[in-house]
């Protein structure tokens, strides 16, 4: 027995060191990079392009091969792996990030600052679209740089409205023209027999965002320390939303989801059924063209912006690409962000259609407009390229709550309020008090962020103040993107700045806490 | 005798001895030590490090390798969160919600192992008759298909697979049924779960598709007699009240027994009253709200006075005396009023729920639910798929392996006594499961406080409403979305808390019906 037991672990001491000889870094003979990525083919490619950018820009060894072997990264995609990853000090050398992902990880620390590097190697803010900035920022410094920038239209089905006698909505229309669209279409297309699985909307569900944006609204308030949810305009977009899903049903419900003849993949189910013909409008950016693509029996293509009540506007957004703070590599792992603001790799976001591309120049060029393999096309690409320089607004991301939090709120109000367990009223004033509880939670734990806050909440009195008086907003005080367009939009915005008012105190017991507050308002 | 041949003096022999000794220990531990340094670095650790956590204000975002401050010792504070916030209570009762299934699944488990134990391919002509029920089957399936009526796919679905399970079960008896009904352990979890959203998908799941032609009828006959589902509703609201005073009066029996104690009564008393005061105040429709509590007020009199007037037959040990039997009796009795009136107010708002269906205009006078997407039955959904799951799980199997243990003379006795199939269950069977059921019980609460986590994950993001969120998803939330490690650590340790008391309780009253 002994022996035997002396044998299995020599041989597992002797498997452990094969595995660590025959691990994917040491086998290669240059430094290695990851990309922590999600599944998507394009990556490969984009990849081998890096790696054919680097010897054009002369980043080659003593044999002419790239200094650096980029390898991909796509089974910890998940946030949640990357930030356990992250803090244990075993993160890819380059994360791929989205809105939210990035202000939980830039908390953490676990971030490298670019700011001055990108402004070095020319991917700094200016070299991407002007909207985009406050998505890449955080207090001024920059985290991150786009793989791809996306703004959030309507893919319309032209054919499918004319199918049934309508016409196609113009590119600019309201939300009453999309009601009046959708009862007629909802109408023409269903008969009484039709199956549940078959029955056809005027378009996928709307992102409760991306609708609400239309209206002016935003979950927070201009100086980002407070919820703005509990007011008229969520109350009215929630309503609308709750007509459209549940009482018209010209959007279809979560169960009409279900009885879909389809499940969840890549763009979720609603692509699918927008292939199917069964959705005429699909609410996405350019990126849903790689997946449309497939979808030869639509004909014809058209692009219009999402309905709007009060505020033409879109959102703008980003995967980007950030340096984990922890990489062995950093100034290797700069270059691929470097490589991200090249003609490069903007080429290939412009043939692959995954969104547009980072740099906006190159969405000028006929090969972006116009791609000769694609006919269906054409027309629709400029659409997404002037809404980004035109109508886009970055989300906007306090520093005083995390995003997932201001979400799970916002969602567990309108699913109260879908449900009929609370009213409008109710449940923007619940989603609006948990929001701002939240934000006071986190004051008390984050006291280094106290002065700051103070600071803003003074301010926020006072525009508070400046609105219902009907005055002019001084725009260096509004930190919100969102109602900094809607304002910038509706005429009320002024340079001129009022004194600054004095730091509000918190009713904290925490001594450090109120000390610092004070220190802030002396 | 030369000196080889001599016995070694006996201190030299103590020494070689425990030379041994000492060599076998240190074999011994060598053995081990991969398993103990496992056990150690994974377990051991890992436990007493979330302890501390517990009591830290560790967050991620501001407590790691790349930030400078270190977690500060806050005290009790996440637990004083924890208890003040509404949230931790809020899925506390969601997590109880689904445990109130674990008798019903306990019971369904002992069922299937009992059928499970029958020999279904022993003689006596049953494979023919098993044979020809699935040759019947197969041919009203070619009828089915041939008429038209068996289009759908999910009907032939069905005919065929029951077909299917009889006609293996012919051929590979007990095996196959045992394999079969073991299933649901061993398919991966999240397979069956998407497996169970389609099933319950409002408008084309087949669980609807069953459920909506009794709700047509259910709808027909209260608009053409509404009288009758009023009458339905004041059946069960007597059941209700019944239920009331006979749980009191078990519980007068008990005391006037000696086996209840003045101070062990208490709580259990209140339990039973509890249905009673939610009905006075939750707007269960007009009636219920005033015939609920004075029927069961009025029985409450007549029992305590004749509680007061009763003689006690033999005395009480201690106040705490029968405490477990009746607490347990208590909850038992008081989720079986819930659900009595649950079903009363149901039948006492229907013909009103119907007619204004009517006025409405609606195709269907009561529509099938939307069974994950609508908060009030999103619960009930997950918890009918657990019964599902846990009836064919290890519960199952212990209990066939009890099974087999009970002694066969025992039966025997009971047949010469004329004991029937029933007196012979309640009186050999079930208490010679005692011990399996007692274990099943402690396990099945344990999983219960813990579990909830791959359905809420997969099934429904703990939604509608945080409807179907557990304590192991709030933590997972906690963790890993927000990353409040210390907070987590504190639910964790909470919920461990829970777990320990219940499973002491379990230990210190269950187990005297096992040694009993």
């Amino acid at each position: 027995m002994k022996l035997v037991f002396l044998v299995v672990s020599l041989l597992l001491g002797l498997a452990s060191v094969g595995i660590w000889l025959t691990q994917p870094d040491l086998a290669s003979d240059k430094p290695v990079i990851y990309w922590v990525t999600d599944r998507n083919p394009a990556r490969e490619l984009q990849v081998e392009r890096f790696h054919q950018w680097l010897v054009h820009e002369g980043h080659v060894d003593e044999h002419g091969k790239p200094i650096v072997e980029l390898r991909l990264d796509m089974a910890n995609a998940q946030v949640s792996k990357i930030a356990i990853q992250s803090v244990s000090g075993v993160a890819s050398d380059l994360i791929d990030t989205y809105g939210e992902s990035m202000r939980l990880l830039q908390a953490m620390g676990v971030l490298t600052d670019l700011t001055e590097d990108a402004e070095a190697m020319g991917f700094g803010p200016n070299s991407t679209y002007d909207a985009m900035g406050p998505d890449l920022m955080v207090d001024g410094r920059q985290y991150r740089y786009p793989a791809n920038v996306s703004v959030n239209l309507m893919w319309v089905n032209p054919e499918l409205l004319q199918r049934y006698g309508l016409d196609p909505p113009p590119p600019r229309w309201t939300w009453a023209d999309f009601e009046q669209l959708g009862v007629a279409f909802k109408k023409a297309a269903n008969s009484a027999g039709t199956r549940p699985a078959d029955r056809k909307f005027i378009s996928s569900h709307l992102m409760a965002h991306v609708f609400d944006l239309t209206n002016g609204v935003d979950p927070l308030n201009e100086t980002l320390t407070g919820s703005a949810l509990n007011n008229p305009a969520w109350i009215e977009s929630l309503k609308t939303r709750k007509r459209w899903i549940y009482e018209l049903n010209i959007l279809p419900t979560p169960d009409d989801v279900a009885a879909a003849p389809t499940e969840q993949g890549f763009g979720r189910s609603a692509l699918q059924l927008f292939g199917r013909e069964q959705y005429a409008m699909l609410p996405g950016g350019r990126y849903m063209l790689v997946q449309l693509r497939r979808y030869s029996q639509i004909r014809e293509l058209d692009v219009v912006e999402v309905p709007h009540n009060t505020f033409p506007a879109a959102f703008i957004s980003t995967r980007a690409v950030a340096l984990y703070k922890g990489s062995k590599h950093p100034e290797l792992a700069k270059l691929f962000l470097a490589f991200l603001a090249s003609e490069a790799y903007s080429q290939t976001i412009v043939e692959d259609a995954d969104a547009l591309p980072p740099n906006p120049e190159f969405t000028r060029g006929e090969a972006f407009r116009s791609p000769s393999n694609y006919p269906r096309e054409h027309g629709v690409h400029e659409i997404f390229a002037d809404a980004a320089e035109t109508i886009a607004v970055s989300m906007a991301y306090s520093p005083y709550v995390l995003p997932s939090i201001i979400n799970r709120e916002r969602n567990n109000a309108e699913q109260a309020y879908f449900n009929n367990r609370l009213t409008a009223e109710q449940a923007a004033e619940q989603a609006a008090r948990l929001i701002d509880r939240q934000i006071q939670a986190e004051l008390y734990r984050k006291p280094e962020l106290l002065a700051a806050y103070a600071r803003d909440a003074a301010r926020q009195r006072v525009l508070e103040e400046l609105k219902a008086e009907g005055k002019p907003l001084p725009e260096t005080w509004i930190k919100n993107p969102v109602h900094r367009a809607y304002y910038q939009a509706k005429g009320r915005l002024t340079d001129q700045t009022p004194p600054e008012p004095t730091p509000v105190v918190l009713p904290f017991d925490d001594e450090h806490a109120v000390s610092t507050v004070n220190e802030s308002a002396s | 005798m030369s000196a080889a041949a001599r016995p070694a003096p006996p201190t030299a022999a103590r020494k070689s001895a425990a030379q041994r000794q000492r060599r076998a220990l240190l074999i011994g531990l060598t053995f081990l030590l991969p398993n103990i340094l496992g056990v150690a670095v994974f377990t051991v650790f890992p436990v007493v490090f979330s302890l501390v956590m517990a009591f830290s204000d560790w967050d991620l975002t501001q407590h790691n390798m790349f930030k400078e401050g270190l977690p500060k010792f806050i005290g009790l504070e996440n637990f004083v969160d924890l208890i003040t916030g509404d949230r931790f209570f809020r899925f506390f009762a969601n997590t109880l919600f689904f445990m109130m299934g674990i008798p019903v699944a306990v019971g369904g488990s002992l069922c299937a192992a009992i059928l499970l134990s029958k020999d279904t391919s022993a003689g006596g002509g049953r494979p023919y008759l098993w044979l020809l029920a699935g040759s019947v089957l197969v041919v009203s399936c070619v009828m089915l298909t041939a008429s038209g009526l068996g289009s759908t796919a999910m009907m032939l679905l069905l005919i065929g697979t029951a077909c299917g399970i009889l006609l293996m079960g012919v051929t590979g008896g007990l095996t196959f049924y045992r394999t079969l009904f073991y299933t649901p352990h061993f398919v991966a979890g999240v397979a069956t779960m998407i497996l169970w959203k389609k099933l319950y998908a409002k408008d084309t799941g087949p669980v609807n598709a069953a459920v909506r032609p009794v709700l047509e009828v259910v709808g027909g006959v209260t608009q053409s007699a509404p009288a009758v589902p009023t009458v339905i509703g004041w059946a069960f609201t007597a059941l209700l009240i019944l239920l009331f005073g006979w749980g009191l009066g078990r519980l007068r029996t008990m005391r006037v027994e000696g086996d209840l104690g003045a101070a062990a009564g208490a709580l259990p008393l209140v339990l039973l009253f509890i249905p009673a005061c939610i009905a006075a105040i939750w707007d269960l429709g007009g009636p219920l709200m005033r015939v609920v509590p004075i029927g069961i007020s009025a029985v409450a009199v007549v029992q305590l006075v004749r509680l007061a007037t009763a003689q006690e037959r033999f005395p009480v040990n201690a106040p705490s005396e029968g405490f477990g039997s009746a607490l347990v009796f208590a909850l038992l009795a008081m989720v079986g009023q819930f659900i009595l009136l649950g079903f009363a107010a149901v039948a006492l708002n229907l013909a009103g729920f119907v007619e204004a269906s009517a006025a409405a205009g609606r195709e269907t006078l009561i529509e099938a639910p939307g069974w994950l997407t609508n908060p009030d039955f999103a619960k009930p959904a997950l918890m009918i798929m657990g019964f599902w799951a846990a009836i064919g799980s290890n519960n199952m199997i212990l209990y066939l392996a009890a099974l087999t243990n009970v002694p066969g003379e025992l039966y025997e006795a009971a047949d010469i006594d004329g004991a029937s199939p029933m007196q012979r269950f309640w009186n050999i069977t079930w208490p010679q499961l005692a011990p399996a059921t007692f274990f099943i019980f402690v396990m099945s609460t344990i999983g219960g406080l813990q579990g909830g986590f791959e359905m809420a994950r997969v099934m429904t993001q703990g939604g509608p409403d945080g409807a179907t969120t557990t304590l192991s998803y709030f933590i997972y939330i906690e963790g890993f979305e927000t990353g409040r490690l210390g907070y987590a650590s504190a639910v964790a340790w909470t919920l461990f808390i829970l777990v320990f008391s219940v499973t002491l309780f379990n230990w210190k009253f269950g187990n005297k019906y096992v040694n009993d």
